[in-house]
């Protein structure tokens, strides 16, 4: 069928092989692709007994039907594993060029698994498949990695781990075309784990849609919504991401020095609107996106590279209590040339700075100090004194120190930029998310807080649970297709579930993608459970639940998550311990899933 | 007077990116004096005398959505254009 190649690629490491399967037509129709079809194929492959850093782990790349097709934004892939950070199921998606270039070498789907014997790459063309020596490419950056391996732009791309990868650092990201990453979870560490250095892909088959009227009609309207709309075409491009800090930190949900205040008094220095005013180079795309949000800047010490994002700016910057913009900036460049994800290490960061502040770890580390940041991160990458600590990530590390309490994170994953106790439906998404504290599961940013589509009560508990249902079932869907979320800021499921149509050339509307979304998020929960994550983990770090906002618009706020989660279970047809009940799985197809519980 | 403070591209119209002073009863009578004094913020805040769609508006850091919101001399509004990131 158009849009799926219908063909997975394995390759076993340990023995050095490789083999091709179909693609299961009728999972691709239940689970699309990507996140979800990460999700199903990792069920079946990855049990209970599998350690995350073991040959037995699955790296799972998939792409969409949409990947490749050139409908906007339609640029981007997916990776699935177990977590070594969480243990709890692990995807992640990154745009670009490289998941683009992977469709084109014909497959949908490419499993790793097993250990190779000494380093490795692996190299997808339309010649074969070949895995290659990597010994001198060990030890290196991912900026000269990617340079190393021919990285051309339309033509040929590359995705490897950093030093942080190889070192199997919990926070290492899988870095592709330079400087975009698959981060969260530590995607890095499971690659590394494989010795797995690079996937190099150079493909030359297209993705033609089945209905090229209609594919081209949605072309046309899409292209016309994101022009119209002002968040499209004049904010993210303008600005970039990290335009939205300053509300966040107007209303008081901006969290500051490791989520001790909720308002950081210089967040206008490190602003979307200060990164535009001050070192923005230029704006640029990813593949087939008019959107252009990324920002390419210019430190004062001539170093340039692609940042920082909102989430990154505010980890090295509120998070850590600096406001200096170019050592942030930087900062982000680094970790990006170490395979680092941004959130959790900044965010590990501020959890050595209170450690310290507190007198349970010793470090001559302060809130504020940004001439520590570089080193630190160096130090993370190459588990070097304290970064050894770091690597582990902040809830490991803060546990060793005594007190897991002031790691802000959520099954271990570090939470992002934002405060749920002045954003109470946040603390639902945060403490619900099957890959932990994460914004990109599902975010209220938008109804509670940028009145996207409109402004909801963002303190109120009640009603919460469905807006977030959804929200974290349609993220679910456009991480399948995959769009970047952003078009989603301009056209809805219904234009979905039409371009979907144009290009498989089955109809699809949006009442069937929702269904897919609560899908794939009912599997990726049962994954969870049945890794023996309960009720229990569904909560959030002691300091939102019960430590008061000290001053600002949110103060005396907490999050009021229990009525929520009560709410929550029940909206989604799940019992009072937030296990999917077997009707449920049966309107969502999941059979197979209680088959294996019954066993 | 009220303290006003705004953000992203509203900055560029105005031509100042400085904390401005306006005098008014209400949220409604200091925007309309806004935009008298910078005419290029005509019609981006309010349209026919409702505020513009995802405009986003908090006075001492609470959102308000009505016009009709008394303010007063020390009460710091915050006015944003439609804005994303993260992911909204």
């Amino acid at each position: 069928m158009a849009g799926w190649n219908g063909k997975i690629l394995t390759i076993d490491l340990t023995n050095q092989t490789h083999e091709i399967c179909p693609l299961d037509m009728e999972i691709a129709r239940q689970f699309i692709g990507g996140r979800g079809l990460g999700v199903r194929l990792l069920w079946d492959l990855v049990g209970p007994d599998v350690e995350p850093l073991s040959p037995e782990n699955a790296l799972i790349f998939t792409t969409g039907p949409i990947t490749g097709s050139g409908s906007q934004t339609s640029n981007r892939f997916n990776v699935s594993s177990k977590s070594p950070l969480t243990g709890t199921i692990l995807h992640a998606n990154s745009g670009g060029w490289w998941g683009m270039q992977f469709k084109r070498t014909g497959y949908d789907a490419l499993i790793v698994r097993g250990k190779a014997k000494a380093p490795v790459i692996i190299e997808i063309t339309a010649q074969g498949v070949e895995i290659k020596d990597a010994d001198q490419l060990w030890g290196t950056g991912v900026f000269e990695t990617t340079q190393a391996l021919g990285q051309d732009r339309n033509n040929r791309n590359v995705l490897c781990i950093g030093p942080a990868g190889e070192n199997l650092v919990r926070i290492a990201s899988i870095m592709n075309d330079k400087e975009r990453a698959l981060a969260r979870g530590g995607p890095g560490a499971v690659m590394g784990s494989k010795m797995l250095k690079a996937i190099v892909v150079e493909g030359d088959q297209k993705n033609k849609p089945a209905d090229q009227d209609l594919f081209k009609f949605m072309l046309y309207e899409t292209g016309k919504l994101l022009k119209a709309s002002p968040l499209t075409s004049q904010a993210l491009p303008e600005f970039g991401t990290a335009v939205v800090m300053n509300v966040i930190n107007e209303i008081g949900a901006l969290p500051t020095r490791n989520f001790q205040q909720s308002q950081f008094d210089q967040a206008e220095k490190i602003s979307g609107e200060e990164i535009t005013d001050t070192i923005l180079v230029k704006n640029q795309a990813c593949w087939a996106c008019p959107i252009s949000c990324t920002r390419i800047t210019k430190t004062k010490s001539d170093k340039q590279g692609e940042g920082p994002e909102y989430e990154s700016a505010w980890a090295f910057g509120a998070q850590c209590g600096i406001d200096d913009l170019d050592t942030i900036t930087e900062a982000n460049f680094l970790c990006n040339d170490m395979g680092l994800d941004t959130i959790s290490m900044g965010n590990t960061i501020g959890c050595a700075m209170e450690l310290t502040e507190k007198g349970l770890m010793e470090a001559e580390l302060d809130f504020g100090q940004a001439d520590k940041l570089l080193d630190l991160i160096h130090d993370t990458a190459h588990r070097r004194g304290i970064g050894a600590e770091m690597a582990e990530g902040s809830y490991r590390m803060a546990e060793k120190f005594g007190a897991p309490e002031l790691s802000m994170s959520v099954k271990k994953l570090e939470m992002p930029a934002y405060d749920p106790r002045g954003m109470q439906g946040q603390g639902l998404v945060f403490a619900t998310g099957n890959r932990g504290a994460c914004h990109e599961e599902g975010n209220m940013l938008g109804p509670e807080v940028l009145a996207l589509p409109r402004l909801i009560d963002r303190f109120a508990t009640q009603g919460k649970a469905g807006i977030v249902s959804v929200h974290q079932d349609s993220a679910a869907v456009i991480d399948s297709l995959i769009y970047c979320k952003f078009a989603n800021l301009a056209v809805a499921e219904e234009f979905f579930a039409r371009a979907l149509s144009a290009v498989t050339g089955e109809h699809f509307t949006a009442d069937d993608l929702m269904m897919v979304g609560e899908r794939i998020w009912t599997l990726e929960r049962l994954f969870n459970i049945r890794e023996g994550f309960t009720k229990a983990d569904d909560t959030l770090p002691d300091r939102m639940l019960s430590e008061p906002v000290p001053d600002g618009p949110s103060e005396g706020c907490t999050v009021k998550l229990a009525p929520m989660l009560e709410e929550y279970y029940a909206f989604r047809g799940w019992d009072e311990n937030g296990v999917p009940r077997s009707e449920k799985l049966k309107e969502l197809s999941l059979e197979f899933a209680i088959e294996a519980e019954d066993d | 007077m009220t303290t006003i403070k705004l953000y992203a591209n509203l900055r560029n119209l105005a031509g100042s990116k400085e904390l401005l002073s306006i005098t008014g009863k209400s949220l409604r009578d200091v925007l309309i004096e806004l935009e008298k004094q910078f005419p290029a913020l005509a019609g981006v805040i309010l349209e026919n005398g409702v505020l513009r769609q995802h405009n986003v508006i908090s006075i001492n850091g609470h959102h308000a959505t009505d016009l009709n919101t008394p303010v007063i001399e020390d009460d710091m509004i915050a006015i944003f254009p439609p804005i994303a990131g993260g992911w909204s």
